[in-house]
């Protein structure tokens, strides 16, 4: 049996990394081989900068925490930062590998115990975890292991160790719920949507916590004391950090302690939780894991005379081709839970930290602070701009035009392809979709916003004005960008979204227009520029680089288009 | 007096990258209108790779396709206007239900809203899905999601037909009733080219064949045409089939 699983691991790892498929293009039949050395550089150098910042600051971060007996809390934050992050993500990221692969049709009638397809999608999930985390773990290991002077072989052993299981524990707190769900779900006729509701509360409630003890603040005249006590034994932030997660305390007393007696019984209680969790997800996997899938086969018919009935009183809505392939596409993403939990994910988080962070903070000094904040001069256009960065942002990440054209799939391309439509047609009903998802989808976070702000009429609608526009620029260079290389050839949903270079490379374009706007507003405001003159400039930037993208949109996407081939 | 030739290929050639061969090599054929056309091939020797470049899905390397007048390559929206199209393995949007799919394709098309609602009625009912069609794709049965795309594909009545392996799937009762669909369509003066593996339709249903193996178009005709080319009177087409592609495998 456990052969059989570990071929199965092999044969998923495979697939997950598309191994064969790419020795296969770029190896034997040599097509496009510097796309992969190309991909492989810029995935390269941004791991790299990322790594080398985080080593800055963790070096920094022990370095100003070692002289007070504190500098262990460095490892400790790492891990638990990371780990929070394995589980917000990992609930969306277990219902669409668990629930929403392409081969699961394959693997179910094949006799294999639910545990074993599960233990090999939960591979999946790990192995991209991996990766990822590496990124922001290793430098933090390294510059503590340098710094902190532990015998350099325990040490790098029990790091390894420590790598291996940091995303085990959190991943399970997520698939666990995630499973529940999915069977619960599929005993209801609209399983969809209410995975895609428990999704988002389940990512409301992990954020909403998060954010509610990272700002709990100790109460007026408590400070002096709550200081005096972490100061006075060593490693108690430690403690306290770690209080919230156990696991990232073991974590931190293995690696500080490696080679020590104590050091291993942490690497062992460390472990040992780690193996727990999954044993128990494989034996709740065990009862309800298929059960689960299986509901996800059936799709809800309603198929009776009424329906015929209704179908002569239906209307036979007439749109036009851009209104009719819009509103087709967000019926498709809206409709796909996999879609709307990546898609609208951040929908609900930023809506959730504003109102936590609001409430939470409602103290008489952060009030003050507060006062002063809104009563400063120029602030009704500042927050006009922070309402534009707030559609920009949610349109970086919300990965909705970057993958317009990849979430097609080879399944369903032939579609539009076929179809007597120019390119600009399908791009524009595309980008339009995006556009009004976006829109809708903030509409929550500026709600918000305008309730603990309270922005004078004008500056909400400059910011919302600013906001469409830049976000409908970003939207349609976004599907430009996607239509000219989509990623077509996925196996399951969440890859055509998350595995997506061009999502990445959206949040990257997105992040960096909010830095160069950004940068524009501060040389403006420092320059003593009125503030409304730095909205007026802002969104005349934001307009030119819309006219521009319209104008592309009218010279390429039907060559673009075109050359698409399927 | 001549029919117009509503689809024609002329020297045609693919060549897919890192491939030794081509998949398709200068490929000329024309249907004219009134006609059906079954395009027969073993496995791999070029059927939907011809088919997709007819459709604008691939881009042929050389040669030029042409459908009612309109150069694929050239004025691609025109030409795709007056095609209807089934591939082999019709994937639909599974989490639409089939009358919005059925309206986005209508949309596309420019159907307006009375000769919509009259030709879907009429389509579904012929293929029996009325009871079906609010329901969402992904509850259809492989046999009911053909249906659907053969629905979405004859809603504009399309001068030029095209189906690839359009019997799979479909129950004898709707594979019949396709089968005079597509006589009552090209009677029309539309033209129907489809591809199979089914040699007994083929011969039964069109009025010329063609036959391409390894990219090449090694056969093409009546039936009657090609039996009187091998000067063999009795062969089946199944027997100038695998004699052609397989010498020394026919009768």
């Amino acid at each position: 049996m456990a052969r059989r699983t570990i071929s199965l691991v092999l044969a998923q790892l495979n697939m997950n990394f598309a191994i064969s498929y790419s020795r296969y293009y770029y190896l034997k039949k040599r097509q496009r081989l510097w796309e992969p050395v190309l991909i492989g550089l810029a995935i390269a150098s941004g791991a790299i900068t990322i790594a080398v910042g985080v080593y800055k600051v963790a070096r920094f971060f022990y370095s100003a925490t070692a002289p007070i007996g504190q500098g262990d809390v460095t490892l400790t934050l790492g891990i638990l930062a990371s780990q929070v992050i394995v589980l917000i993500l990992g609930f969306v990221l277990v219902i669409a590998v668990f629930y929403f692969s392409n081969d699961l049709s394959i693997l179910i009638p094949l006799p294999l115990r639910p545990a074993e397809v599960l233990a090999s999608k939960f591979a999946v999930i790990l192995a991209n975890e991996y990766l990822g985390l590496a990124v922001f773990v290793i430098p933090v290991l390294v510059a503590y292991g340098l710094l902190a002077g532990v015998g350099a072989v325990p040490y790098a052993i029990t790091a390894v160790l420590v790598f291996l299981a940091l995303p085990v524990v959190p991943l399970v707190i997520a698939a666990i719920p995630a499973i529940l769900l999915m069977r619960v779900a599929g005993l209801s006729r609209r399983k969809d949507t209410l995975a895609m509701i428990g999704g988002f509360m389940f990512v409301a409630l992990v954020v909403g916590f998060q954010i509610f003890i990272q700002t709990r603040a100790p109460g007026r005249g408590e400070e002096a004391e709550f200081l005096t006590r972490v100061l006075s034994t060593a490693n108690s932030l430690v403690d306290i950090v770690g209080s919230r997660f156990p696991p990232s305390i073991w974590a931190t007393k293995a690696l500080a302690g490696a080679g020590t007696l104590s050091g291993l019984l942490n690497l062992a209680l460390f472990l040992g939780a780690g193996a727990l969790a999954f044993a128990a997800l494989l034996a709740i996997g065990n009862r309800v894991f298929y059960q689960g899938v299986l509901s996800g086969f059936e799709a809800a018919a309603r198929s009776n005379d009424r329906s015929a009935a209704r179908l002569r009183a239906d209307r036979y809505a007439e749109r036009s081709p851009v209104a009719s392939l819009a509103v087709t596409e967000m019926k498709l993403f809206a409709r796909t839970p996999v879609f709307a939990l990546n898609g609208f994910t951040g929908f609900v988080m930023f809506p959730v930290m504003f109102v936590v962070i609001f409430f939470v903070r409602r103290t008489p000094e952060m009030a003050r602070i507060w006062e002063s904040f809104i009563s400063a001069p120029g602030f009704e256009a500042i927050g006009a701009l922070v309402v534009g960065a707030h559609f920009l942002a949610l349109t970086a990440f919300s990965s909705i035009p970057f993958s317009a054209f990849s979430r097609e799939g080879k399944r369903n391309i032939w579609i539009p392809k076929t179809l007597p439509v120019a390119g600009r047609t399908v791009a524009l009903g595309k980008a339009v979709a995006a556009e009004i998802m976006i829109l809708l989808g903030a509409l929550p976070g500026v709600a918000v916003l305008e309730y603990m702000v309270r922005l004078p009429l004008v500056s909400l609608a400059a910011g919302i004005a600013l906001g469409v526009i830049s976000s409908f620029t970003l939207c349609l260079w976004g599907v430009l960008f996607d239509m000219r290389r989509p990623m077509l050839n996925w196996t399951d949903q969440q890859k055509a979204v998350k595995s997506n270079l061009n999502t990445l490379f959206g949040a990257l374009f997105g992040i960096a227009a909010i830095v160069a706007l950004g940068f524009v507003v501060h040389l403006g405001l420092k320059a003593g520029v009125a503030g409304w003159a730095v909205v007026a400039v802002v969104g005349g930037i934001a307009t030119v680089l819309l006219v521009a993208a319209i104008r592309v949109l009218d010279a390429a996407a039907d060559r673009i288009w075109r050359s698409l081939e399927v | 007096m001549s029919r117009a030739s509503l689809l024609r290929l002329e020297g045609v050639s693919k060549t897919y990258r890192g491939a030794a061969r081509p998949a398709v090599d200068d490929l000329s054929l024309q249907v004219r209108a009134g006609e059906i056309f079954g395009f027969l091939g073993p496995n791999g020797a070029g059927k939907t790779t011809t088919i997709k470049m007819v459709v604008g899905l691939l881009t042929p390397d050389r040669g030029t396709v042409t459908v009612n007048g309109h150069n694929v390559a050239v004025d691609p929206v025109a030409a795709k206007a007056d095609i209807g199209f089934v591939p082999d393995n019709p994937d639909l949007y599974d989490r639409l239900t089939g009358l919005e799919y059925l309206n986005l394709v209508a949309d596309i098309f420019g159907i307006p809203k009375a000769e919509r609602s009259r030709r879907i009625n009429e389509l579904l009912e012929m293929f029996e899905l009325t009871s079906a069609i609010s329901d969402v794709i992904q509850s259809y049965s492989h046999g009911m999601k053909q249906k659907l795309a053969l629905t979405g594909a004859l809603l504009h009545d399309p001068p030029v037909f095209i189906l690839d392996e359009p019997m799979v799937g479909l129950d004898p009762r709707a594979s019949r009733l396709f089968k005079d669909m597509m006589r009552n369509h090209c009677d029309k003066g539309h033209v129907v080219f489809f591809s199979t593996h089914i040699l007994e339709v083929a011969e039964r249903l069109c009025d010329r064949v063609g036959i391409i193996d390894k990219g090449r178009l090694i056969a093409c005709g009546t039936v009657e045409e090609l039996r009187e080319r091998r000067k063999q009177a009795d062969e089946s087409l199944e027997d100038i089939f695998l004699e052609l592609t397989e010498p020394g495998e026919g009768k």
